[in-house]
């Protein structure tokens, strides 16, 4: 892989995602598989092996997961599954898996049962922040990282996860810096390509995700500026989005997103793990708390007596708005997933919101179909046509 | 008249009844207590530990969930869904909780409880008690309340581990601690908002009411092992509500339910089945379609006689809590063999999904099941992502078929019950064929 770089590396790893670390498989490197953004990728790197996040496929026809999840369920899980049924996740060394969503937690299950690899874990994460569900959520972490120890043979000392977590939070700054690069009015980066370095880092050992994310800022650094200047710039809220096409849509249609809250974008990569004694504290509150994904109840003062709410509202989405004003952004675009329980209901009370500060936004439901985005087009130039 | 009458196909206990009545005289109450100033809550199924609580703090709870199905069979539910979808909520989501959120808005407007509510409606609540167990629709719908009530949200937490993560070593104490702990806070936080202490020995009081409850109601499913099964699935998801769904006055729930265990036992020396000429015994394979539950008697004309049914609505197996004395530990305990139960089986079976999905397993070899139906719902994700895989296993395990159709527990549209009695009179044939097939195997029914 060595001569390609930056921005062009990442789009070799986008398109091929596996190449790099089958490579590293032939080298002895173990390879776990995580879903979604609550699975500790710290513990697998401090473990000493890569974690691989698992995406689905929107341009694959899903033919071998009618057998075991029903179509009523998040069509990109089901689509993760369909992948790995059709064996195209067998590199993989071992997968762990969390209680991100109620079907994310029952894929795990399922998972384990038709697919045999040498190493699966299943994360509980609690619903609550309350003092004892970050406790508990600690414990659950101890307990990831003593079955990762039982599989490894090897101990995980706290210096170990220590680096993982410095090795990691480099990342977040550098994904950070990345984005800073859109808040211009000239973003030098666009959607699409924000999307497919993501991806690429996402498929690499962090170290290598680190110096691609360091090539890619230089060379982004160094362009002239985009020719989006009257382009409407949006911001991206909702379920998963792991692939190019809508962006290329929006793109098509006269937008950029120059920011986003999604898990592929900055979900994960947004907060930093603050170094505890004991690293596992630190850990526990990043993705329990820090971490704004709508799985997790929250609310404007715990222990409420009376419901306020706009207050609530205020307390729930108010680092979104903070988001659109930062990249001053024209629009927003509210993405959930059909099927998907957590983004949906959140639907009503985000316009609510958005309205409430002045922020036009626009609901999609793709069903995780190419062609599902076709009839999207007209309602997004409508859309745009709003902002004017 | 009573010439014309058709002899009822389904042998209905008669201690059904009362317990059916009750959940009528619960609303009511409800609706009187919040008239009297009392505080309501509305509650979701939570396993008792959040019930017997608010319950011990003089809260009256209502439980939405349960009033989806209750709107649903008394064709009520349509307007409320249609309000829901109108309010910008995906119409995807779950029937009850669309139900619900209608419900809450057309009251909003009204500013009162909207007149034609079925069984006097729901009152305002001071307290909406969500739970984050096995559905995430759940807590965000009541999140999601918000926009129409100013009833603060308590989320109540239940560990959900996976089978092999469970048995790590201390993990079961450690997460029953976690459940006590987060009770402890609800206590608290109950007491702030009621403006009054815990009475504990009300609560002891409670909890030992709730755990007999659940032992006498564990006891009569128990006894629909037998050949001819005494009890049908219609007259089980009639009683569970009592049980699931705890409220009002709990010494009178036992001695119903006590009433209905020993018609059951009667029916078993009597050699009584709930169908006349049990040909086929069934597993139900999660919520039935409330708004036409008539199918079941049309299938029980063809002698079908369905056996036991879905997991998630029975109660744990049994536990020793003897040594227990404090309540909440009590309430922790029993609420965590409700999810956790099934688990060490699972694990020597090498079954990954030890809720929910295994115990279908020992369910259709325990109560000798010839097929299972099991009934996708379009609208519920936690009731039928396990379907598929309790077909496939069922099979391999056990050679006995699924028949799947899909349906909804609200929205009586998505639910064809023509097409199902053409699909089960062919199903009849595959049964045949895998009892031959399972007793070449040497299985024992
Ligand atoms: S899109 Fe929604 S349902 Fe699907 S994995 Fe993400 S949170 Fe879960
Ligand atoms: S389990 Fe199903 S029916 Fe119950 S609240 Fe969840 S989605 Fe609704």
């Amino acid at each position: 892989m060595g001569a390609q770089k930056g921005i062009q590396r990442a789009n070799e790893i986008y398109r091929d995602r596996s190449r790099r670390v089958l490579e590293l498989k032939a080298d002895g490197k173990e390879i776990i598989g995580y879903l979604c953004i609550y699975p500790v990728i710290e513990m697998i790197t401090a473990a000493g092996m890569v974690p691989y996040r698992l995406f689905g496929d929107i341009r694959e026809p899903k033919t071998k997961v009618e057998a075991c999840l029903p179509t009523v369920v998040c069509p990109y899980l089901r689509s993760v599954m369909d992948i790995g049924l059709k064996e195209r996740y067998n590199f993989l060394d071992g997968v762990v898996m969390a209680h991100s969503c109620e079907v994310a937690e029952k894929l795990a299950h399922i998972w384990k049962t038709y697919i045999d690899q040498k190493y699966a874990f299943f994360l509980d994460v609690p619903h609550t922040i309350h003092d004892a569900a970050r406790e508990q959520f600690r414990d659950l972490i101890n307990d990831f990282k003593l079955s990762l120890e039982k599989y490894t043979g090897s101990p995980i000392t706290d210096e170990m996860i220590v680096d993982a977590i410095n090795a990691h939070n480099q990342q977040r700054s550098l994904v950070k810096e990345l984005y800073d690069l859109k808040k211009s009015d000239k973003p030098k980066i666009s959607g699409v390509e924000t999307v497919k370095v993501l991806m690429a880092i996402m498929s690499l050992p962090v170290e290598e995700g680190n110096e691609l994310l360091e090539e890619v800022i230089t060379e982004v650094k160094g362009r002239e500026g985009g020719d989006n200047d009257d382009k409407k710039r949006l911001l991206l809220w909702g379920s998963i989005i792991d692939d190019t096409a809508l962006f290329e849509l929006i793109e098509d249609v006269g937008a950029d997103v120059v920011i986003d809250d999604t898990c592929v974008g900055t979900r994960p990569f947004f907060p930093d793990v603050e170094l505890t004694d004991d690293p596992l504290v630190g850990l526990a509150n990043r993705y329990l708390v820090d971490i704004k994904c709508p799985r997790t109840f929250k609310e404007a003062n715990f222990g409420e007596k009376k419901k306020d709410y706009m207050e609530d509202l205020e307390s729930r989405f108010g680092y979104i708005k903070q988001l659109a004003d930062d990249w001053n952004v024209d629009g927003i675009i509210l993405h959930s997933l059909r099927y998907c329980d957590i983004h949906g209901y959140d639907i009503p009370g985000l316009k609510d919101y958005f309205e409430s500060v002045g922020i036009r936004s626009i609901y999609i439901e793709p069903d995780y179909t190419e062609a599902a985005l076709a009839p999207l087009r007209t309602r997004i130039e409508a859309f745009l046509e709003t902002l004017d | 008249m009573a010439k014309e009458e058709r002899k009822k196909v389904i042998n209905r206990p008669k201690g059904m009844y009362p317990l059916r009545s009750r959940i009528e005289d619960v609303y009511k109450l409800t609706v009187k207590a919040m008239q009297a100033g009392k505080p309501t809550a509305w509650s979701m199924v939570n396993w008792w530990e959040g019930d017997s609580i608010i319950m011990a703090m003089g809260i009256e709870a209502v439980y939405p969930e349960n009033y989806g199905a209750v709107c649903a069979a008394m064709g009520a539910a349509q307007s409320y869904l249609e309000r829901s979808d109108a309010e910008g909520f995906p119409s995807h989501m779950c029937g009850y909780a669309r139900n619900c959120i209608g419900y809450a808005a057309e009251m909003k407007d009204l500013g009162e409880i909207p007149p034609d509510a079925p069984l006097g409606g729901m009152p305002k609540p001071m307290l909406l008690m969500a739970a984050g167990t096995l559905c995430d629709t759940r807590y965000k719908w009541f999140q999601s309340l918000g926009r129409y009530l100013d009833a603060p949200v308590w989320t109540l937490e239940i560990p959900q581990p996976g089978v092999e993560e469970a048995l790590q070593e201390g993990v079961h104490e450690r997460n029953i601690k976690f459940m006590v702990k987060e009770l402890k806070e609800l206590v608290k936080f109950v007491e702030s908002l009621v403006k009054k202490k815990m009475d504990w020995a009300k609560l002891e009081e409670i909890v030992t009411d709730i755990l007999e409850m659940n032992r006498i109601w564990y006891e009569t499913n128990e006894l629909r092992k037998k050949r001819p099964c005494p009890m049908h699935s219609r007259d089980f998801w009639t009683c569970m509500t009592g049980c699931l769904y705890p409220a009002g006055d709990l010494k009178e729930l036992i001695r119903l339910y006590q009433n209905l265990h020993d018609e059951v036992q009667k029916r078993v020396d009597e050699n009584v089945g709930a169908v006349e000429n049990e040909k086929y015994r069934l597993v139900f394979g999660e919520l039935p379609p409330w708004h036409s539950l008539k199918i079941f008697d049309q299938l029980a004309e063809r002698g079908w006689n369905f056996v036991i049914e879905s997991w998630a609505y029975h109660p744990p197996k049994p536990l020793d809590l003897s040594g227990i004395s404090d309540p909440l530990e009590k309430m922790a305990r029993f609420t965590y063999q409700w999810l956790t139960g099934y688990y060490n089986d699972a694990y020597e079976n090498k079954e990954w999904w030890g809720y929910f999905a295994y115990p279908y397993l020992e369910y259709a070899k325990e109560y000798q099941c010839d097929g299972a139906l099991l009934h996708p719902l379009i609208t519920c994700r936690t009731a039928t992502n396990h379907l598929y895989l309790v077909q496939d296993r069922l099979m391999k395990k056990y050679k006995v078929p699924s028949l799947v159709v899909e349906g909804d527990i609200v929205d009586l549209k998505l639910f064809d019950p023509a097409d199902t009695l053409r699909k089960a009179e062919a199903f009849e044939e595959t049964m045949e064929h895998n009892r031959e097939l399972r007793k070449k195997e040497g299985l024992e029914w």
